[in-house]
C-alpha cells in the first residue's frame, strides 16, 4: 500500500522540481546513485557520473596515496548487500484508528520498508555500517508526507490524540545519530518527511526576504531563488541534500558565513507546529528586545520540541563576480597565524579555509589526469618553484583556499588586501584552480568514505570551534591523540587525522577533522571507531574547545550535554521541553 | 590471599569511589568526591590531634571504615605487593669502557644527540629573549608596572637581570671539558658506575616522542654531575638542569655548571612575583621547545639521610603546566635511581644533621674535597626507570581544565584538584625511584649492627644479615647481591668499603666511636652519634622498603586487641605521625595497610582471619626485628614531642626548635636516660614538627621574620599517649637477647602501718619484719597465713573469700613492700616459698632427692614479675606462671665447676585468681 509521493502521483501541481529523492540517492551510502569513486579496469581510480567537475574524470595518482596512506589494497575488498533485505525490517506497528484518522487527512503515507529505512538513519558511520551489513533494531512504523503548514498541525494533532511519535525527517544528512529511532520507544514512530513542504511562498525585495516552506532542499532554494535573482548565500557543504527546516534545527553554518552570515543570521521569522500549538513572532523585523530571542530555542532544538513548516530567510542579489584562489604556507603554524591576522582585521573572503599538510597532499591525490603537456609542465615548474626556490618543505608546507564573492571591483581590491596579509606570513599565491578545486573537493570527498569502505577503510569528520589562541595546540593534539589511540586499539596501520581551519571568527575559529583508518585485523571496527571518536572530542574538549561548530549534538554527543551548558543550562532547556511537549511526542532523544 | 580488608565485613566494599549524596553519575563524579574528601581528611587530622584520645581512636576507626569511600584513586598508584615479581633490567658498567679507551678521543667525540620531534635546537639567547618577550612575563611586568607605579622598562630590565642570574649557557667546549675531567674523576672515585641499559634505550625514545622531565634522587652532589656525564655518554640530549643558587658561590665551577646546561633557582621566591613569572616561564619556554630534557630533584634537596625526603611540589608543578594548559600533548617523567654503596658527603652529612653547619659551597670547598679523590666509593647503580606519561597519569583524573575559561598566559593559581594530582605524582614518582634503588649487603649489614650495639659477633652478623636479604627480597627490595658471593665475603667487602663506619675487633663488628674512652661525656655522646647517624644512613635505605610491613608489625603491638580495625587504627595514626619521615602515596592508608598485612603474611610472621590480624609463633622473630628497626623513630619521635609538649610553652621558630630539643635529647643522653642517638638528627626533629603541624598540634604560622610555630601542650600529650600505649607495648628486646638488667639484692624490709605501732598486731609484725623470711616462710598453710593478717583483713576473709583468695591476697600483700622484686632468696628457710595459690603446691614427696641421695631443699624462688621486665607479658601468648620455686641439694654437692640438674618447681594462677 505505497502511496509515497514519488510512487503515486500526489505531487501538486506548482511544485516546480520536485524530484523523487529517493530514487535518485544511494540507498546505503552518500549521495546521487551515479556518482562514485571507482576503480576502473586499469586499476585507475575513476568518479563516475556528470554531477560534479570531477565526474569521469581519471585520477592518477589516487590509488598510490591510498595505498600508502592506509596500507589498504585492492585485493582486499569487502562488499555492501546490494540491495535492502525486506524481511529484515522490523515490522511497521500502526494502529488502525490512528491510520483511518490519517486518511481523511488526505496526507500521503508510507509503511513500506524501503521508505521506512531510508528514513531511520543519518550518515554517521555506524548508520552506514548497519545500512552495509545488518539492520537497525527500531526504525519509524511509518512515513507522513505533508505538504503544507496545515498538514502539519494535523499531523501533529493526531499524533497527540494517539500518543504517537514523530520525529521530523528533513534532508537525511545528520551526522549525530539524530534520526536514529530510539530503541526502547514503544509507541508508533511517525517519520514526518518535510520534503513535499519545498515552495518558496514569496519573495520581497523590498525588504530583501523570502518566506519558504522549511523542506525545500539548500540546492533547490538556491536555483529557484536565482531565478529571480537572488541567493541566500547559506552553503553548507550538504547543501545539495540537506533542507533548511533542518538547517533551523541544528544551527547550521554556511561556507560563506562571512558575508551572508549562519544561519542564526539569515532568518527572520520561523513558524513551528508543537505539541502546545504554534510558535512564532507577530512581525518580521531584523531585531527586537521582547526577552529571550524565541528563535533561539527553535534554533538548535533538534526536533524535540516541534516541527519547523515556515521560514523567513533573509535574501541577497546573486553577486556579480566570484574568483577563487589559494595560498601556500611553509608550514601550519604560519597559515594559522595568517587567518588571524585576517580575521582581525576582518577582512575575510566569502571562505578562507587552511587545510594541513596530510589535507593538502589528500587533495594532491585527487588532481585529475591533465590534458595537456603544457599544464602538467606547469605544474611541475610550480612544484620547483615553492619546493626549491622558496624552500617549502614538500611535507610541512601548507596550503588555504580562497572565495570571494562581490562586484569585481571590489573583489579584485579585497583579494590584494589578503594576499598582502599572506605574504607577511610567508604566504605564497597558489593558483585560483587550486583553490576551485579544494571547495569541490568539499563535496566529493563525502563519496569517498563508501569507496573506503569497499577497502576495510572507514573514516568520519567532526568539527569544533575554539578560541584563536588555542588552535595550533588544538589541532596538534587532537590529530596525536587519535594516532596514539589508534595505536592502542590496535589498529594495524597509522590512521588519516588531518583537519582544516575551516571558519574564522573575530575570536576564534571552527576546526574541521576528518579521521580514517585501514580495519583489517580488527574484529569490531565501529565499536574501536567509536571509542577513538569519543576519545578525540573529550580532546576537544580538554583543550578548550566546543562540543559542536555546526553538526549538533543528536544523540551522539549527548553526554557531554551538561559539562557543555553546565546543570543550570542543562535544566532550562529540559523545562522549555517539559512545558512545550510534555508527553513527549516529538520523542527522538536528541540533546537532553 | 585476598587482600585482608575486602573481607572484612565490617568495612564497606573497597572499590565504591562515589560518595553517596552525589547524585548526577558521570565521568567526574569521582573527582569531586576527591575534593571533598581532602578536605575531610584535613580536617579529620586536625580533629585527631586535639580531640581525647579515646576519641581519637574512635575518629581513627571510622575513617577506616570510610577509607574505602575515599580511595579517588582510579587506578592503584602504587602497589608493592608486584615488586617482588618485577624483572628490573641488568646494569652495564660505563666506566669499563672508559678505563680502556683514551678519555680525550671520548670526550671529542662526534656528539650529535638526539631531539625532540626533530627540532632545531636554539641558541639559549634566543629562548632568553623568547621568556622575556613571552605574554607570561610581559603581563606580570604590566600588572606590577601599574602596582607600583614604576615605567614597565625598568620591571623588563629587573626581568632581564633575573634571567640573566638564572639562565643556562649551554656550549659544547664546556661539556667536552667536563667529559673529560668527569672520567678522570670518576675513574678515580669509584670502581664501577653501572646503569641499566634498556632504561638509556627507552629514554632515548622517549626524548624524540615527548619533552622529558628527568626526575633523579638526590643522595649527593655527584647526582646531576653523573647524570649528564651518562647523557653524554649515550649520546643523549643534556639536560638543563634546575640547581639550588648556592652553586653560584662557586665561581668558576658556577659557570662551568652554567655552561654544561644548569639553571639556577634560588632557594625561596614565594614572595617576588617577577622572579616566579620569569622562572616558570624559563621552564616552560624549554619544556614546550622540548630541545633538551628538563632535570631537577623532587626532593629539592640533597637527602642528609639517604632517606628519600618529602616531594617539593613547585617545580613539579610548573613543568606539568604546559601539559595542563595542552601547550603540549604529553609529558614523560622519568624517575630515576641513583644508590651509592658509599654516598661522597656521609661524614659531611652527620655532622650537618648534628648541627655543626655545612660549608658554603665554594671553589676552595671543592678543592679541599679532592682529598677524597684518593679514597675508595665503591659502585654507583643507576637505574632509568619506565617513563611515565604524565597524560596517562592525568586521564580520568584532569580532564577538564579550569584553564580552559581563562586564557592562558595569565598566571593562575592551580585548583584544589591539580595541587592534589601534583602532589600524587610527586610522591608517585619518588616511590618509583624507591623501588628501584640498588640495595647493597652492607645496607643490611648497617641495618642489623645497629640492633646490636655496641659490638656483634661476626658470625652472628654475617647469619643475620642473610636473614634480611631474604626478608628483603620478599618485600620486594632490589638488592644487588652477586649470585656466587657469599656472605661472608659480602659483609666482609662491604666492612672494608666502611672502614670509617664500622670494623671487625676480635671476631666482633664495631663501630668505630675512637676516642669513647677518654674525653668528656658530651664528646664521648657526640662521637657515638657521629657513629651511629652514618650507620643509620645506609640502613635508613631500608626504611621505605620496610615501613608498611613494619608499622602494621609495631600497630599489632600497639594495639589493644588483635582486631582488624584495632591495629589498623594504629597502623593508621603510625602513618600519621610518619608522613614526613618516610614516603606514603597519599590517601590510600588502607591500600598501605593491607599491602602491610600482605606482606608479613608472605613472610609467615602474621596470620588473619576475618575479623583478627595476630603474630605468628614463627613470626615473632620477624615482628621484633621490624619493630626494632623502626624504633629509634618511634622513640626519636617521642622524645621531641616530649620536648615541644613541657618545654615549648610560647611562640619559637624552627631556629630556636632546633637547638633547644638537641640540647634536650643531648642531656638525655648524657644522663643515659635514653639511648636514642637519631632523635639528636635535625631531619628527625624537622620531620616530627611538621608531623604536628599536620595534625593539628602545633600551629604553623606565617610571620615577616619567616614562620612560627605554637605548641597545643594538650593535643601533642593526646599523641604522647597514644604512643606510649605502644612504647610500653614494644618489648625492649630484640629477636637475640633480652634486656640487660641490674640485679640488687636487698633484705626485705618489714612494713609499718603509719597507725599502728603500738597495736599488738603492729608489734608483731615489726618482730616478724626482722626475721621476715622465716616468718614468711612459715606461711606455708592457709592457717599459719593467717596469724600475719590483721583482724580486719581476716574478718573481710572470713566472710567474703575463699581459701584460695586468702592465699593470693597474702602473695599480693607480701610483694607490695617491693613490688619490682624478680627473686626471692633463702635458702633453705623454713617458710618456704611464697605461693601465689593454694592449688598445685608440691608435697615433700614431689620434690625428688638430689643425684647424690640428700633432699632438695628450698633455694629461691622466680617471682612473675620477671615476665614484665622481660616483656614476654602478651596474656595468652607469651610463657607464664605464677611462680617458679627452686629446689637444691641440701648437701650442696658437687662443689666443681660443673653444672648439676637441679628441680623446678611451676605453680600457676589457680584459675579463681587470674583476676
Amino acid at each position: 500500500s505505497r502511496k509515497g509521493p514519488s510512487g503515486a502521483g500526489q505531487q501538486r501541481a506548482g511544485v516546480s522540481q520536485c524530484v523523487p529523492r529517493q530514487e535518485l540517492l544511494k540507498w546505503n551510502g552518500w549521495g546521487y546513485n551515479d556518482s562514485k569513486f571507482i576503480f576502473n579496469k586499469k586499476g585507475q581510480a575513476e568518479f563516475t557520473g556528470k554531477r560534479y567537475r570531477l565526474g569521469g574524470m581519471v585520477l592518477p595518482t589516487f590509488k598510490e596515496w591510498i595505498e600508502k596512506t592506509f596500507g589498504a589494497s585492492l585485493e582486499h575488498k569487502t562488499t555492501s548487500r546490494a540491495s535492502l533485505n525486506v524481511n529484515d525490517v522490523p515490522p511497521s506497528i500502526v494502529n488502525e484508528e490512528f491510520l483511518q484518522d490519517l486518511r481523511a487527512t488526505k496526507i500521503s503515507y508510507s509503511q513500506d520498508a524501503e521508505d521506512r529505512v531510508f528514513r531511520a538513519h543519518g550518515h554517521c558511520l555506524h548508520e552506514i555500517f548497519v545500512l552495509r551489513e545488518g539492520m537497525f533494531k527500531r526504525i519509524p512504523d511509518i512515513v507522513v508526507w505533508p505538504v503544507c503548514h496545515e498538514d502539519v498541525v494535523k499531523i501533529v494533532e493526531l499524533a497527540c490524540k494517539h500518543n504517537l511519535c514523530i520525529i521530523p525527517f528533513g534532508g537525511g544528512t545528520s551526522v549525530s545519530s539524530a534520526l536514529e529511532c530510539p530503541e526502547e520507544e514503544k509507541r508508533t514512530i511517525v517519520s514526518l518527511d518535510t520534503s513535499q513542504m519545498n515552495r518558496i511562498l514569496w519573495i520581497d525585495e523590498k525588504n530583501l526576504t523570502a518566506c519558504v516552506e522549511a523542506g525545500i532542499v539548500g540546492q533547490d532554494l538556491e536555483k529557484q531563488l536565482a531565478e529571480s535573482g537572488f541567493c541566500t548565500g547559506h552553503e553548507p557543504d550538504s547543501m545539495e541534500f540537506s533542507s533548511l527546516g533542518g538547517w533551523v534545527a541544528t544551527r547550521a553554518s554556511g561556507m560563506k558565513k562571512n558575508i551572508y552570515g549562519n544561519i542564526e543570521d539569515l532568518v527572520i521569522h520561523i513558524k513551528m507546529v508543537t505539541p502546545r500549538g504554534i510558535v512564532e513572532k507577530n512581525c518580521q523585523v531584523p531585531r527586537m528586545s521582547t526577552g529571550p530571542d524565541i528563535h533561539h530555542f527553535i534554533m538548535g532544538s533538534e526536533g524535540t520540541l516541534g516541527v519547523v513548516t515556515e521560514v523567513t530567510i533573509k535574501i541577497r542579489p546573486v553577486p556579480e563576480y566570484q574568483k577563487y584562489g589559494s595560498v601556500v604556507f611553509p608550514n601550519f603554524e604560519r597559515g594559522v597565524a595568517c587567518l588571524r591576522e585576517v580575521a582581525k582585521q576582518r577582512c575575510a573572503p566569502a571562505s578562507i579555509r587552511l587545510v594541513d599538510n596530510a589535507q593538502f597532499q589528500f587533495g594532491h591525490a585527487l588532481k585529475p589526469q591533465v590534458a595537456s603537456i603544457f599544464t602538467s609542465f606547469l605544474d611541475g615548474l610550480k612544484k620547483f618553484y615553492i619546493t626549491k626556490f622558496k624552500g617549502f618543505d614538500p611535507n610541512i608546507l601548507c596550503v588555504a583556499t580562497l572565495l570571494f564573492e562581490g562586484d569585481r571591483e571590489k573583489v579584485l581590491q579585497h583579494e590584494k588586501q589578503v594576499y598582502d596579509i599572506a605574504t607577511k606570513f610567508g604566504g605564497l599565491a597558489a593558483g585560483e584552480d587550486n583553490g576551485q578545486r579544494g571547495y569541490m573537493l568539499t563535496f566529493v570527498i563525502a563519496y569517498l568514505r563508501d569507496l573506503g569502505l569497499d577497502y576495510y577503510v572507514i573514516g568520519e569528520s567532526f568539527e569544533t570551534s575554539v578560541p584563536w589562541d588555542r588552535v595550533l595546540d588544538l589541532c596538534r593534539n587532537v590529530k596525536e591523540r587519535i594516532v596514539r589511540e589508534c595505536k592502542e586499539k590496535g589498529v594495524q596501520f597509522a590512521p588519516l587525522s588531518t583537519c582544516r581551519v575551516t571558519q574564522t571568527y573575530d575570536a576564534g575559529a571552527c576546526v574541521y577533522f576528518y579521521f580514517a583508518f585501514n580495519y583489517r585485523g580488527i574484529s569490531d571496527p565501529i565499536h574501536v571507531y567509536e571509542q577513538i571518536e569519543r576519545a578525540a572530542r573529550e580532546e576537544i574538549l580538554a583543550n578548550g574547545g566546543s562540543l559542536s561548530h555546526h553538526h549538533g549534538v543528536g544523540k551522539l554527543r549527548k553526554r557531554w550535554m551538561k559539562e557543555s551548558i553546565s546543570d543550570v543550562g542543562l535544566g532550562m532547556l529540559r523545562s522549555v521541553k517539559e512545558y512545550v511537549d510534555p508527553n513527549n511526542i516529538f520523542g527522538n532523544k536528541n540533546l537532553l | 590471599m585476598a587482600p585482608p580488608m575486602a573481607r572484612c565485613p565490617r568495612l564497606p566494599p573497597p572499590n565504591r569511589t562515589r560518595q553517596p549524596g552525589r547524585g548526577g553519575a558521570g565521568p567526574w563524579a569521582p573527582r569531586e568526591a576527591a575534593a571533598g574528601s581532602r578536605a575531610a581528611r584535613r580536617g579529620r587530622a586536625g580533629e585527631r590531634g586535639a580531640g581525647r584520645r579515646s576519641g581519637a581512636r574512635r575518629t581513627m576507626a571510622t575513617e577506616a571504615a570510610a577509607a574505602p569511600g575515599r580511595a579517588r584513586r582510579g587506578a592503584p598508584m602504587y602497589s608493592q605487593k608486584e615488586l617482588t615479581s618485577k624483572k628490573r633490567d641488568e646494569f652495564e658498567d660505563i666506566l669499563e669502557e672508559r678505563r680502556l679507551s683514551s678519555d680525550l678521543r671520548y670526550a671529542m667525540k662526534c656528539y650529535t644527540p638526539v631531539i625532540y620531534k626533530g627540532l632545531s635546537p636554539c641558541k639559549p639567547n634566543a629562548i632568553k629573549s623568547a621568556v622575556l618577550q613571552s605574554e607570561q612575563v610581559q603581563y606580570v611586568i604590566k600588572q606590577l608596572a601599574k602596582e607600583m607605579g614604576e615605567s614597565p622598562d625598568i620591571i623588563q630590565e629587573e626581568a632581564t637581570e633575573i634571567l640573566d642570574e638564572m639562565g643556562h649557557r649551554m656550549q659544547l667546549g664546556a661539556v667536552r671539558f667536563f667529559a673529560f675531567t668527569l672520567s678522570k674523576i670518576f675513574k678515580q672515585l669509584f670502581q664501577r658506575v653501572c646503569v641499566n641499559e634498556e632504561g638509556m634505550q627507552r629514554l632515548q625514545h622517549a626524548i624524540q616522542e615527548h619533552p622529558v622531565v628527568l626526575l633523579p634522587s638526590h643522595r649527593s652532589y655527584v647526582d646531576f654531575l653523573m647524570l649528564s656525564y651518562l647523557l653524554y655518554t649515550y649520546d643523549l640530549a643534556l639536560p638543563v638542569i634546575a640547581a639550588g643558587i648556592d652553586f653560584l658561590g662557586m665561581k668558576i665551577v658556577g659557570e662551568l655548571l652554567r655552561r654544561a646546561g644548569a639553571f639556577f633557582m634560588r632557594r625561596s621566591f614565594g614572595g617576588n612575583r617577577l622572579y616566579w613569572a620569569v622562572f616558570a616561564e624559563y621552564v616552560k619556554t624549554m619544556l614546550r621547545s622540548g630541545y633538551a630534557p628538563i632535570e631537577f630533584f623532587l626532593e629539592g634537596t640533597r637527602s642528609r639521610t639517604a632517606k628519600t625526603l618529602t616531594p617539593k611540589f613547585g617545580l613539579l608543578s610548573i613543568v606539568m603546566e604546559p601539559f595542563f594548559k595542552r601547550e603540549v600533548f604529553d609529558t614523560y617523567l622519568v624517575p630515576i635511581s641513583i644508590s651509592y654503596e658509599r654516598i661522597l658527603e656521609e661524614s659531611l652529612y652527620a655532622y650537618e644533621l648534628l648541627g655543626v653547619p655545612k660549608p658554603k659551597e665554594s671553589t676552595s670547598g671543592l678543592l679541599k674535597a679532592r682529598r677524597i679523590l684518593s679514597d675508595n666509593f665503591g659502585t654507583i647503580h643507576i637505574y632509568v626507570g619506565q617513563p611515565v606519561s604524565l597524560r596517562t597519569l592525568a586521564s580520568g583524573r584532569i580532564n577538564r581544565c579550569p584553564y580552559n575559561l581563562v586564557p592562558r598566559h595569565l598566571p593562575q593559581k592551580p585548583s584544589e584538584d591539580i595541587q592534589e594530582f601534583v602532589s600524587d605524582v610527586a610522591y608517585k614518582m619518588e616511590l618509583l625511584q624507591i623501588e628501584n634503588m640498588v640495595l647493597s649487603p652492607w645496607v643490611l649489614v648497617a641495618a642489623v649492627l645497629l640492633q646490636n650495639l655496641p659490638a656483634m659477633e661476626f658470625e652472628l652478623l654475617i647469619e643475620k644479615t642473610l636473614w634480611l636479604k631474604g626478608l628483603t627480597q620478599t618485600f620486594g627490595g632490589f638488592i644487588e647481591w652477586p649470585d656466587n658471593l657469599c656472605a661472608k665475603k659480602a659483609v666482609l667487602s662491604g666492612l672494608t668499603l666502611h672502614s670509617n663506619i664500622a670494623s671487625l675487633v676480635d671476631g666482633h663488628v664495631v663501630l668505630n666511636d675512637k676516642g669513647m674512652e677518654d674525653g668528656a661525656v658530651g664528646e664521648m655522646v657526640f662521637r657515638h652519634a657521629l657513629a651511629v647517624l652514618m650507620c643509620a644512613t645506609y640502613r635508613n635505605q631500608l626504611l621505605n622498603v620496610f615501613v608498611r610491613p613494619a608499622l602494621v608489625a609495631i600497630a599489632l603491638q600497639m594495639a589493644p586487641s588483635f582486631r582488624k580495625e584495632e591495629v589498623y587504627s594504629c597502623f593508621n595514626f603510625l602513618r600519621d605521625v610518619f608522613s614526613d619521615e618516610f614516603i606514603f602515596f597519599p590517601g590510600i592508608s588502607l591500600k598501605d595497610f593491607e599491602e602491610g598485612c600482605f606482606l608479613l603474611t608472605k613472610c609467615d610472621a602474621i596470620q588473619t582471619s576475618q575479623q583478627e590480624i595476630y603474630p605468628t609463633d614463627k613470626g615473632s622473630g620477624t615482628v621484633s626485628f621490624l619493630s626494632a628497626m623502626f624504633r629509634p623513630f618511634v622513640e626519636g619521635y617521642q622524645l621531641i614531642f616530649r620536648y615541644l609538649s613541657k618545654e615549648m610553652k610560647e611562640a619559637f621558630t624552627e631556629k630556636q626548635f632546633i637547638p633547644g630539643v638537641r640540647n634536650f635529647v643531648f642531656q638525655l643522653l648524657e644522663k643515659g636516660s635514653t639511648q636514642c642517638y637519631e632523635a639528636l638528627s635535625s631531619d628527625m626533629q624537622k620531620n616530627a614538627l611538621s608531623a604536628l603541624v599536620q595534625l593539628g598540634a602545633v600551629k604553623k604560622k606565617k610571620m615577616p621574620s619567616g614562620f612560627t610555630y605554637n605548641v597545643n601542650q594538650e593535643a601533642v600529650s593526646k599523641i604522647l599517649d597514644m604512643f606510649d600505649d605502644s612504647a610500653d607495648a614494644i618489648p625492649e628486646h630484640n629477636e637475640f637477647l633480652f634486656p640487660e638488667y641490674e640485679i640488687l639484692i636487698e633484705p626485705e624490709e618489714p612494713e609499718f602501718p603509719a597507725d599502728s605501732t603500738d597495736d599488738e598486731q603492729g608489734a608483731e609484725d615489726t618482730s616478724k619484719g626482722a626475721k621476715e623470711q622465716e616468718e614468711l616462710g612459715a606461711a606455708g598453710t592457709a592457717d599459719e597465713a593467717f596469724q600475719s593478717l590483721d583482724e580486719e583483713t581476716l574478718e573481710a576473709m572470713a566472710k567474703h573469700e575463699t581459701e584460695e583468695e586468702k592465699i593470693f591476697q597474702m602473695f599480693k600483700k607480701q610483694v607490695a613492700a617491693e613490688p619490682e622484686q624478680i627473686i626471692r632468696y633463702c635458702r633453705g628457710g623454713e617458710e618456704g616459698p611464697l605461693w601465689v595459690s593454694g592449688e598445685n603446691r608440691p608435697e615433700e614427696k614431689d620434690i625428688p632427692n638430689c643425684v647424690c641421695g640428700a633432699k632438695r631443699i628450698f633455694e629461691f624462688q622466680i617471682m612473675p614479675q620477671l615476665l614484665n621486665h622481660l616483656q614476654v607479658d602478651s596474656l595468652g601468648e607469651s610463657i607464664d606462671w605464677g611462680t617458679l620455686v627452686v629446689y637444691t641439694c641440701a648437701d650442696s654437692c658437687g662443689g666443681g665447676s660443673e653444672y648439676l640438674e637441679e628441680f623446678i618447681w611451676k605453680q600457676d594462677y589457680s584459675m579463681g585468681c587470674t583476676l
